[in-house]
């Protein structure tokens, strides 16, 4: 009797879900660009193609353009950016009070899943949503290399995600819990003490979260194999190596990194995997401990920079359009982004000073860390420089590329003195080491991704944002950013370990300032997200092809040349809106500004 | 097959000559078909383990339906892109390039696949506490040497047959192609039976400690690879007996040849390293 109702049950969701399906296809197109050239019609040049794009959700599902998945991975990328930012607002919250609110447990899960939201589902997808949408206009493709793989390698992010997510949607199902391993996974905690289906870290959660991981390892593969085949084969006749932009230089060299250091994270999250269920002892033994956390960080500290190579790549980019200004000293920020690339590879066991490793191999690491400080500083000083007698212009994209630099400049610096062993020694173990990775990774990645969206807002949407609001986002965020990890660093030098749901009365004050820090945050975003979503829908609808004034500067960058182009072709085929109406076709002293902008890039 | 399009780019060149849905320029179901088998089947693995808490059977069935629908995506996927309109599609220098460099790329990430496991070997190889598990079994036996030299010979046979095809002899293209894929399907019996002498004869698996995980690791990942490099041969060998590829149209065959020839030369890096290495007296 319940197995026929389970039955009707599941043949009712089907036919429901069918409907669903179906009712989506009959939505007209969810955005509404028409892709039809200027000119000509394509029609008749072939018989195979009537239309670039299926209408409705199957054009999402189905969708091997470089923009559209651009567009995907950046709503997957702000998807995960809101769930972690969630996750941490409860974990301020549960710090305002020296006694966990949540329970420890819980708290442990949150610190967890926030630390590989943000840097797996996060940080590398929303470089993939530039990395999309941009490389190919800006080098002059007409699509990413393989524009199916990179398909592919979008939609197994979304199943990734469900897997590590896994536990919080099991926990109330009573099945297992989420992993509480932290984002770094050390065994011989997270091996798990008592079976792989029972133990105090998440159990299965554990397991779903390794699985997840390698999935989305994969997909990071998949993207970095396709970058590097597009920008070697797939520049324009007249971008060059020596005139290749500062951003596809960084999309490169990041992909590079992700080439060497994803796929040894998957391996060795396998081998963890199959010490958890199938009795292998890869880091059972003594010394396994630290192996793992050489194969860890081999990849964790390249990761590092396959999250900031590319904002600094979009800092480079979009600094200079509002100084008014060439990126000063180009070459050499070009230099430093393959110097930083090789470097970031001998420097992980600076994260292992505390372990007792051979003091000789600490010894050589601090010394490459110290080294990588070197390219990172020129590349901060190129910055200055450019906005040195610049014609500055503070709107919010300039104001969030200066933002990154300050918020750099902090985290890079206790970065240095954390680089040096005696004073790791002190600090390693404390909120400081939080607070430092917290500057890099909130105040200039994800600032110089605010950066981004900000500027090609109108590039993609067509709209302009609302310019009052982003404002208003910028202070929050730098404000909310500093209050929280300089209170974290705080602490850190009064002695407040890390990793604790709980923590010594003495500490209250500084954890409830970086609580009301976070509090500013969690506003600042929330603005922002209305901003978005609003401006998407009914912001005021860019008229110019330069909707930045960059011309007046001569700053003007190739995409915009193709922005232009689209709002012709718009005018002439869609006839909505604009009255206006033009050939489409493209002037010929346009397609020469083209060739001069790339020369000055 | 090139068409105008928003970008204004002339020479559109599609991502297929064919595609599904049909009649569309930008649009493909085989990437998400391809997606969803290939995250079913790590679904699947997850269900297999949480199999106590669910059915136990929910798992395996999820990772089997998964598979094959992986493999559906997969064919239509290299169907529609290289297969179909094989001789009538553009071949371009362009798209030769990016596929070439897409294989250079995906082994720079497979040296990273196998190279975990090796430091890991190696970590542990260098330490002072060195041992072999008691019931390892002697590791240079004839059957590891025979299956050393039918692998090293598959380079040879395959790189002969490409050889063959590029002068336009299709007759030597085909033997060639046949036999490196009968050395590969002899090396991974070989494997197999190896496999089952140590577990069976002398009890030696996967469970005794580091030297048993990095053998199993090591080989099973290599054994994998052998396994993938022979069914892409494979297609390629169906391909051309159905009359594909000639002396100017053979970029699957390079491809698939540098894969080939990777897998052989970390298998030669394994033998002296876990074989010859291992330190057993």
């Amino acid at each position: 009797m319940e197995l026929n109702a389970q039955i009707a049950v599941t043949v009712l969701m089907g036919v429901f879900l069918v409907a669903v399906a179906t009712f989506l296809t009959r939505i007209e197109n969810w955005r509404s660009y028409t892709p039809v050239g200027g000119g000509g019609s394509f029609i008749e040049e072939s018989g195979y193609i009537d239309e670039e794009k299926p209408a409705g959700i199957i054009r999402w599902l189905t969708t091997v353009d470089h923009k559209d998945i651009g567009i995907l991975y950046g709503l997957y990328g702000i998807i995960a950016f809101a769930v972690g930012g969630l996750m941490v607002t409860l974990m301020r919250f549960d710090l305002v009070t020296s006694s966990s609110l949540l329970g420890t447990s819980t708290y442990n899960a949150l610190l967890t899943s926030h630390g590989i939201t943000m840097l797996f589902l996060f940080g590398t997808p929303i470089i993939a949503a530039f990395a999309n949408y941009l490389v190919p206009l800006i080098i002059g493709a007409d699509d990413m290399a393989f524009p199916r793989i990179n398909a592919i390698a979008f939609w197994l992010l979304p199943p990734a995600a469900l897997l590590i997510w896994a536990g919080f949607f099991a926990k109330p199902l009573g099945l297992f819990g989420p992993a509480q391993t932290a984002w770094t996974m050390y065994t011989p905690l997270s091996l798990g003490a008592v079976g792989p289906s029972a133990d105090a870290v998440g159990g299965a959660g554990v397991d779903l979260m390794l699985l997840g991981l390698h999935l989305s390892g994969v997909a990071a593969t998949m993207g970095a194999i396709n970058f590097i085949a597009t920008i070697f084969t797939h520049r324009g006749e007249e971008v060059s190596w020596a005139n290749l932009d500062i951003f596809s230089w960084t999309i490169l060299t990041q992909s590079g990194l992700i080439l060497f250091a994803f796929p040894l994270l998957g391996s060795a999250l396998l081998m963890l995997l199959a010490d958890r269920n199938f009795g292998t002892a890869f880091f059972l033994t003594d010394g396994g401990n630290i192996l793992w956390q050489h194969l860890f960080w081999f990849f964790g500290h390249p990761e590092v920079y396959i999250l900031v190579l590319p904002m600094m790549g979009i800092v480079s980019y979009v600094l200079p359009r509002f100084a008014g200004r060439k990126l000063f000293g180009f070459k050499f920020v070009v230099y430093s982004t393959l110097a930083i690339g090789v470097l970031s590879f001998g420097v992980w066991a600076h994260h292992m000073f505390a372990t007792g490793i051979d003091p000789r191999v600490r010894a050589s690491f601090m010394a490459v860390s110290m080294a990588i400080a070197i390219p990172s500083a020129v590349k901060t000083f190129n910055w200055i420089t450019t906005l040195w007698n610049g014609r500055v212009r503070l709107t919010t994209p300039m104001l969030f590329c200066i933002g990154f630099i300050s918020n750099f400049i902090i985290g890079g610096v206790t970065g240095v003195f954390l680089a040096s062993i005696p004073i790791d020694l002190v600090l390693h173990d404390t909120y400081y080491v939080v607070g430092h990775f917290h500057y890099v990774v909130m105040g200039a990645i994800a600032f110089a991704g605010f950066a981004g969206i900000y500027y090609w807002f109108p590039l993609v949407t067509n709209r302009m944002y609302q310019a009052s609001l982003g404002k208003a986002h910028f202070w929050l965020t730098m404000v909310g950013s500093n209050i929280t990890f300089l209170a974290m660093i705080l602490l850190g030098y009064g002695g407040m370990p890390r990793r604790y749901a709980t923590y010594l009365p003495q500490f209250a004050t500084l954890h409830q300032v970086a609580t009301l820090g976070a509090f500013l945050l969690l506003i600042g975003q929330i603005i922002w997200l209305y901003n978005m979503v609003s401006s998407w829908f009914e912001g005021k609808r860019v008229e110019s092809g330069d909707p930045w004034d960059l011309r007046q500067d001569n700053v003007r960058t190739v995409e915009w040349q193709w922005f232009e182009q689209k709002l012709d072709t718009q005018i002439a085929t869609d006839g909505g809106d604009e009255e206006v109406a033009t050939d489409g076709g493209k002037p010929a002293d346009e397609a020469e500004a083209v060739a001069e902008e790339r020369d000055d890039d | 097959m090139s068409t105008e399009t928003e970008d204004g780019h002339d020479d559109h060149h599609l991502p297929a000559v064919e595609d599904w849905p049909r009649g569309f320029g930008e649009a493909s179901w085989w990437p998400f078909v391809t997606a969803l088998g290939a995250a079913g089947i790590y679904i699947g693995v997850a269900l297999w383990i949480i199999g106590d808490a669910i059915s136990p059977l929910l798992g395996p069935a999820a990772v089997a339906g998964s598979v094959g629908l992986f493999l559906v995506g997969i064919y239509g996927w290299l169907y529609h892109a290289f297969i179909t309109k094989f001789w009538s599609r553009d071949t371009t220098e362009h798209g030769h390039a990016s596929l070439r460099w897409g294989m250079i790329a995906f082994l720079g990430s497979e040296l990273a696949t196998f190279g975990a496991i090796f430091s890991y070997y190696f970590y542990f190889r260098a330490g002072a506490e060195w041992t072999l598990p008691s019931t390892t079994p002697d590791l240079i036996s004839s059957l590891i040497l025979a299956n050393t030299a039918i692998l090293i010979a598959s380079s040879f046979t395959l790189h002969w047959a490409h050889v063959a095809l590029r002068d336009g002899d299709r007759t030597n293209f085909l033997r060639g192609m046949g036999l490196t894929i009968l050395f590969a399907v002899v090396f991974l019996g070989g494997q197999a039976l190896e496999y089952f002498e140590f577990i069976g004869e002398y009890g030696f698996t996967w469970t005794q400690g580091v030297y048993s995980s990095a053998f199993f690791g090591l080989t099973g990942l290599h054994g994998l690879h052998v396994g993938l490099g022979a069914a892409i041969l494979g297609i390629v060998f169906v391909r051309a007996l159905y009359g594909q590829y000639s002396a100017e149209r053979h970029l699957s065959v390079s491809t698939a040849s540098m894969y080939w020839h990777f897998v052989d030369a970390v298998w030669i890096f394994l033998v002296v390293v876990l074989y010859v290495g291992a330190g057993q007296a």
